[in-house]
């Protein structure tokens, strides 16, 4: 047995201290900058000027183009590789594992500095694709957090069920399609929901490969640095709440699964 | 130049540090002493933007004044013996850093208390509107007190700007001690970029240099740009230039805030979005020097951090201010009355330490340590001059060389024939003329007044508008790709569904 065994419930342990201290308690403080203006009376203004301005809703839309984007491509990568690893009767696999994970040990803003040279080679000019470069760096940034998972959930899967597919006439598509692609579902939903949503905000990489359009990340920044903590912290809330509903619909979603899960077996 | 590898380490750190965050570039230095009476100054100041020491030997200037200078240990820990040795009081300090001027007076807000800070001159006059700073004391403008090595050292240029700029009626003078100053331009590479081009501030927008040019990333440097350039042909016209009020009128268009100004600009630099490279605050020195771009806006000191680094790699840029108009500007030390309460003992500390670092020898270690240009002169003590002289004089064999002129910023008087450097003929383009910018140059810059707050607001809000995603740009093929996908993936979603029931 492999001594990298996480469940997702272990995985979910430090976000559920970071919740703690860096958000529930904050919160409190953000919700009051939120919903007052400099005189520190209570006001929607700053709500409403977030829906009505074009440049916000734009940098919303913006901010999910690119998470999606980043998890789909990451999913595409990230389900081969995990699938390959899980099913595979390699005797080191746990080492091969570690492989994977390994960029993440090495510094993120190395990584990254790296990148964006193996980049320029490439392309010439970093500064004609932004789009392109910032989805590559968010991919090279979080795929260990998409294989992980599946990977987990691919190990635990019952060979016996692949067997009794195989014995009731079902092809190797068929036996992936029906039985082990549903049974991975667990294990995607959490890879999505680890890179899609650090990816919305994670504008370190949009800053470190050039890419000038703002992200929510860098907006929330930008109206700090202005010293407009009351839309800074209305942004913040309002990115909160994306999340908050994001997680509650995947946790039913797993939920689901778990329990068909259970009832298959 | 003889500028050593620490330097080339301090680039590649420092970038790191910005590129870390925000929250993360805080350093501290203490400097622990024995004695128990001991006085603690806490220092805020930016980041690489004091001599840390630790120089190899062969660094040693040796002056033709017979003062020879090398950085041992750090300006701090220097500052605490010559106190000691002066006054006979341990002084403590406590060192750190600060990445923007937003930054720090945000840390200020927060609650994070120093005695000294060095921020720009736009947020010694925010901090001097609010009533946050303890104005200098009498005894430090005194100049028969020998240690005084602000007032009897600082040039009458820099004294001149700090006594003429006010806000709300109070003067620079009262609260500031200068500390570094210089002025913005373009820093190119000549084998790309023609110097009439880097000396417009439409460059940006030159599609000859199509993602091949950095902008800075902060708000008013970029709208001084783009004001420079939304208002080129006005500012160069005769009528303009010759007017008796030349300076002050200048002064007054390049602070335009009005909102037709504000739009305007917003246009113009989301059309430089569009055409740069990138918006960079300290990426644009290493990209310069390794040639993914041929030219960035540049503040003048760190034009000269650049162009030394840069000639280490065989590479020899320019530096170029813009025609229309620079930003001068200035960085000066100001002790917070939250701070000080009141000490009079730490207040002296505080006053000293800036006139431990206006001591000529002093000003030359950080200018050799960070490029950037002291206030310093020197006064009667030549040690300043002497330093000009050993970076830029020509060498005997030298065939091309100028006449460099640098009285104003000594004397005050341009024609002084003892402030002549002889030069050679590259310098005129390259780190004299960026430290120490002709008198011709200084004449068109304007100091970038502090905002009130309505104008900060707008401002702030256009650099928003011009840095996202506005949806109305969106097209509408765009939207009908991810209605398709939104569509394929809930077929797909129903299908699995459906054939799950039937299982």
């Amino acid at each position: 047995m492999s001594v990298f065994r996480f469940s997702r419930k272990q995985l979910g342990i430090p976000y559920a201290l970071f919740l703690m201290f860096f958000v529930v308690a904050p919160l409190l403080v953000i919700i009051y900058y939120a919903f007052t203006n400099g005189e520190g009376r209570f006001t929607l203004d700053n709500l409403s000027g977030f829906f009505t301005d074009p440049n916000t809703i734009g940098t919303l839309f913006y901010s999910f183009a690119l998470a999606i984007v980043t998890t789909a491509v990451c999913l595409i990568i990230a389900y081969p590789i995990a699938y390959v690893l899980a099913r595979s009767n390699m005797r080191h696999k746990s080492v091969i594992v570690m492989i994977f994970v390994l960029p993440m040990w090495i510094n993120f803003t190395l990584r990254i500095t790296a990148l964006k040279e193996i980049l320029t080679v490439i392309e010439g000019n970093l500064a004609f694709h932004p789009f392109l470069n910032s989805v590559i760096g968010m991919c090279y940034d979080f795929l260990p957090f998409m294989i992980l998972p599946m990977y987990t959930t691919l190990m635990k899967l019952d060979g016996t069920l692949l067997e009794a597919a195989n014995d009731l006439g079902a092809s190797p598509l068929q036996t992936f399609l029906k039985v082990t692609l549903p049974l991975s579902v667990p294990g995607i939903v959490s890879g999505i929901v680890m890179v899609l949503l650090p990816s919305m905000t994670n504008y370190v990489v949009l800053d470190m490969l050039y890419n000038s359009t703002y992200i929510m990340g860098s907006l929330i920044g930008s109206y700090f640095a202005a010293y407009d903590w009351h839309n800074g912290s209305m942004i913040s809330l309002i990115l909160l709440l994306i999340i908050l509903i994001f997680t509650l619909f995947t946790n039913q979603y797993e939920d689901d699964t778990n329990a068909r899960g259970g009832a298959i077996l | 130049m003889l500028r050593g590898i620490f330097k080339k380490l301090g680039i590649g750190l420092s970038a790191l540090a910005v590129a870390t965050g925000v929250a993360a570039n805080y350093k501290t230095v203490n400097i622990t002493a024995k004695s128990e009476e001991v006085i603690k100054l806490r220092i805020c100041n930016w980041e690489e933007y004091i001599d840390l020491g630790g120089w190899d030997e062969e660094e040693l200037i040796e002056l033709d004044n017979g003062i020879s200078i090398l950085g041992e240990q750090t300006m701090m820990d220097d500052f605490c013996d010559w106190y000691y040795d002066t006054y006979g009081k341990r002084v403590e300090i406590e060192y750190s850093c600060f990445g923007t001027n937003e930054d720090l007076y945000n840390q200020l807000n927060l609650g994070d208390t120093y005695d000294l800070v060095c921020p720009s001159e736009y947020m010694i006059m925010k901090l001097i509107a609010e009533d946050r700073l303890q104005p200098l004391s009498e005894g430090f403008f005194d100049e028969s007190n020998e240690y005084n090595y602000y007032i009897n050292g600082v040039s009458p240029f820099i004294r001149e700007a700090f006594e003429t700029n006010e806000i709300d009626g109070k003067r620079w003078a009262d609260y500031a001690a200068g500390f570094m100053w210089g002025v913005t331009g373009i820093l190119y590479n000549p084998d790309e970029m023609e110097a009439s081009d880097a000396a417009d501030w439409n460059v940006f927008n030159n599609p000859e240099y199509y993602r091949r040019i950095t902008i800075k990333d902060n708000v008013r440097d970029s709208y001084f740009g783009a004001v420079g350039a939304l208002k080129r042909d006005m500012l160069m016209s005769d009528e303009f230039v010759n007017a008796p009020d030349y300076r002050e009128r200048l002064a007054e268009e390049m602070n335009d805030v009005s909102p037709e100004t504000i739009e305007a600009a917003q246009n113009l630099l989301q059309d430089m979005k569009d055409n740069v490279y990138a918006f960079e605050t300290d990426s644009g020195k290493a990209d310069i020097v390794s040639g993914k771009i041929a030219a960035n806006y540049q503040w003048s000191g760190d034009a000269v951090y650049a162009m030394d680094l840069a000639e280490e790699d065989d590479v020899y840029l320019e530096f170029a201010v813009p025609e229309e108009c620079t930003n001068l500007w200035f960085d000066g030390w100001v002790m917070l009355k939250s701070g000080i309460a009141g000490d009079a003992e730490k207040q002296h500390a505080a006053e000293a330490f800036i006139n431990f670092l206006s001591m000529p020898e002093n000003a030359v270690r950080n200018m050799y340590y960070i490029g950037y240009t002291s206030v310093i002169s020197g006064g009667d003590d030549d040690t300043v001059y002497q330093y000009l002289n050993w970076c830029y004089a020509a060498e005997d064999e030298e065939e091309d060389t100028i006449e460099y002129p640098v009285g104003f910023f000594f004397t005050g008087d341009n024609a002084d024939e003892d402030y002549v450097l002889v030069t050679a003929e590259d310098q005129g383009r390259r780190q004299l003329y960026a430290q120490y910018p002709p008198q011709e140059v200084l004449n068109r810059s304007a100091i970038m007044q502090y905002f009130d707050e309505d104008a900060s607001k707008a401002t702030n809000k256009m650099w928003i508008n011009v840095r996202c995603y506005n949806i109305k740009d969106v097209a509408l093929s765009t939207w009908l790709c991810i209605a398709a996908v939104i569509c394929f993936i809930f077929a797909i979603v129903m299908k699995i569904r459906s054939g799950r029931y039937r299982e």
